[in-house]
């Protein structure tokens, strides 16, 4: 277990951009499935045939992780650059930022000491905000990057106690999960498809295109979801708490999860005596909704995470290890 | 590999900038500057105030050359019982720079992990997405050290985890405020000690002075010298009304101001010219900001010059300054003292 989520972290993959992290997912998955491929839009699915067939379960998990985009290159050398997906502009000043394949910068912020009066206590806009990549001059920056270019954080993946630390945990938490669950082997009667899908931070619209492929049965979204259990929210603002294990919801934005699937979830989880948590809050959304949209029944199940859509965040081993419990035992079930 | 000494400016500048040395605490930096620069000493030894002083002995006159080698840093506040703690800074730290940092924090038994926490943008009500970061919002979590709770006390030091690079000529790292002098005069001594000269020079890597506390002062003291140049950076690259603009890249800034010796300063640009040095004039009307004025104050007064490397992005946990420029420092305080008769 765990196996993958190191190196599945650290590849660059902002919406659109996903290439690495497929190659890589890819390359380990191969021999371990019945039938891999790609299809138009760069979605990565694995199909693993059942004992008996028949019906087709679909894990969903999104390959991209937020990032931006360089939309300027500009006199002085530095970059312009715009979020893909949701990024708070205030987790990004300083940070170290890679753009394109490998050229190295920083989002650069003035000094302090520069900043008079109301500049000081503003947060600032993006537009405001340049990637210095070392350049003097645009035509040496045209030298290295391109307008539309990728950039990406660079946080290394780290392990301290129960804890793991690393970039993009949203969602390559899931990536790995689905991955592991090859890995080890699932021994289900039902096709089971593992989709490892593109741009879900950029408004997930892609499952429409795999429910037209597949026609799955049943699907479940596998995410790594918000927590906000720190000093800053009060306890009845918390969607989940690390350590509480595998957050089920029940409703997030726009999307009353099937009920046949949450119930069988949780039941799933009380019988296997496997801890679990329902997510306390309905804010955000997941690919589930997409699904649903199109007539496929579709559930979510989250690794708790801190600080998601930041540089850095955080999530526990047994959440994660509960979480594999959970679907492994669910999808043996079926 | 630089043109001129033998040892490698950007793996000094990486090297110096790895290592924290928050004010008053700047013991484990100073002792791999003193590693190199014994090396290049006749003699090395620390102040009460805990500065390292280096000299190279002469029979001409004293000239001094002075780097702080603190950084700015944060003190724990307080703790939580759920393993998140809230700082403070030690330095002038935006707060605005430091969410979703990787943090040290400095416990006496080591150095224990931490991450500036940040709400992500999901849980954010109207309101907190218009907070200015502050100390007050800003928390670090500490939960994933298991020993969290026995080690981290009120009071222990935290710096930011950032690692320098390199990226042609530009160095971006933590810290280069000032460690990038300190690495200057490091180079110089290596220039210096090729060279056969009248002055004694003394290289002094001093403390506390971004909490205004100069241990430059009291190495002033101690070494009686006549002439100091200290050496600090300057806001590069940036539009600053009045001013010309200082370029990184385009060498040194020499300092003209009363914090400044008109004819020492004269001597260095006669210097510069003379080695084809290239540097940028910077007037300074009034206080520095710099321990040159502690400096210049001591004893019966000494004859001060200030030079200082263009740098961007101060006191951020990524700053950016130009090897080149750090070169050319060097040369320029290597070449001052040798002309000094």
């Amino acid at each position: 277990m765990l196996t993958f989520l190191r190196e599945l972290t650290e590849l660059k993959g902002p919406s659109g951009f996903e290439d690495d992290v497929r190659e890589y997912i890819k390359s380990k998955i191969e021999g371990k499935v019945d039938e891999v491929f790609e299809d138009r839009m760069g979605n990565l699915i694995a199909l693993k045939k059942g004992k008996t067939g028949g019906k087709k379960i679909l894990l969903d998990a999104h390959m991209d992780e937020v990032g931006f985009m360089v939309t300027n290159i500009n006199e002085d050398g530095t970059l312009s650059f715009a979020p893909l997906g949701g990024v708070d502009v205030r987790v990004i000043l300083s940070k170290k930022v890679v753009v394109g394949k490998d050229v190295m910068g920083i989002i650069g912020y003035k000094a302090a000491h520069l900043q008079h009066g109301e500049d000081y206590a503003r947060i600032p806009k993006y537009y405001e905000l340049k990637i210095d990549i070392g350049a003097s001059s645009k035509s040496e920056a045209e030298k290295k990057v391109a307008i539309g270019d990728p950039v990406s954080f660079t946080t290394e993946y780290e392990e301290v106690g129960d804890y793991i630390i690393a970039k993009a945990l949203d969602d390559r938490g899931g990536c790995s999960l689905l991955m592991d669950l090859i890995d080890d082997g699932v021994d289900a009667n039902c096709d089971v498809y593992f989709a490892f899908t593109v741009q879900e931070e950029t408004g997930p619209k892609w499952p429409v295109i795999l429910m037209e492929q597949l026609k799955a049965d049943m699907v479940i979204a596998i995410e790594t979801t918000t927590s906000g259990d720190d000093p800053e929210l009060e306890k009845y603002l918390w969607s989940t708490h690390l350590g509480d294990g595998p957050a089920i919801t029940f409703m997030h934005r726009g999307y009353v999860v099937s009920k046949e699937i949450f119930d069988k979830l949780v039941e799933t989880a009380k019988e296997s005596n496997i801890k679990f948590q329902y997510k306390m809050r309905t804010v955000g959304g997941t690919n589930a909704r997409r699904y649903a949209m199109g007539g496929m029944p579709a559930g979510v199940v989250s690794i708790p995470a801190r600080y998601i859509h930041s540089p850095i965040s955080e999530i526990r081993k047994d959440d994660y290890e509960n979480t594999f419990k959970l679907l492994k035992t669910f999808l043996e079930s079926e | 590999m630089s043109n001129f000494t033998s040892l490698d400016t950007k793996e000094l500048l990486l090297k110096v900038t790895s290592i924290p040395g928050p004010s008053g605490y700047e013991d484990e930096v100073l002792g791999e500057i003193e590693n190199v620069m014994k090396d290049y000493s006749n003699e090395c030894f620390r102040t009460p105030l805990g500065s390292l002083v280096c000299v190279k002995k002469g029979k001409g006159p004293k000239i001094g050359f002075f780097a702080h080698a603190d950084q700015i840093a944060f003190l724990v506040t307080k703790i939580y019982e759920d393993g998140f703690i809230r700082l403070s800074g030690v330095g002038g730290w935006d707060p605005k720079v430091i969410a979703s940092q990787k943090v040290w924090v400095h416990t006496k038994n080591g150095k224990l992990r931490g991450i500036v926490g940040f709400m992500p943008p999901h849980l954010q009500t109207t309101e907190e997405y218009k907070k200015v970061p502050d100390y007050d919002h800003l928390f670090v979590d500490v939960t994933m050290n298991p020993n969290w709770k026995e080690e981290i006390l009120i009071g222990d030091l935290v710096t930011v985890d950032t690692k320098g690079f390199v990226n042609g000529d530009i160095v971006f790292a933590p810290a280069l405020d000032n460690r990038a002098s300190c690495v200057a005069i490091i180079k110089a001594a290596e220039l210096l000690w090729r060279m056969n000269i009248d002055a004694e020079v003394y290289y002094v890597f001093s403390t506390q002075e971004e909490i205004g506390g100069s241990g430059a002062r009291s190495a002033t003291y101690i070494s009686e010298i006549e002439y100091g140049i200290v050496i600090d950076v300057t806001h590069g690259d940036e539009d600053l009304p009045g001013f010309p603009k200082i370029k990184i890249g385009e060498g040194p800034t020499v300092v003209v101001g009363p914090v400044t010796n008109r004819k020492f300063v004269e001597h260095i640009k006669t210097v510069a010219g003379k080695y084809n040095i290239r540097t940028q004039v910077e007037a300074i009307p009034g206080r520095s900001g710099t321990d040159t004025e502690d400096v210049q104050f001591t004893r019966n007064g000494v004859k001060t010059s200030l030079v200082s490397i263009p740098l961007r992005y101060m006191h951020n946990p990524y700053e950016k300054v130009c090897v080149k420029d750090v070169e050319d420092t060097a040369k320029l305080l290597a070449f001052s003292a040798a002309e000094l008769q």
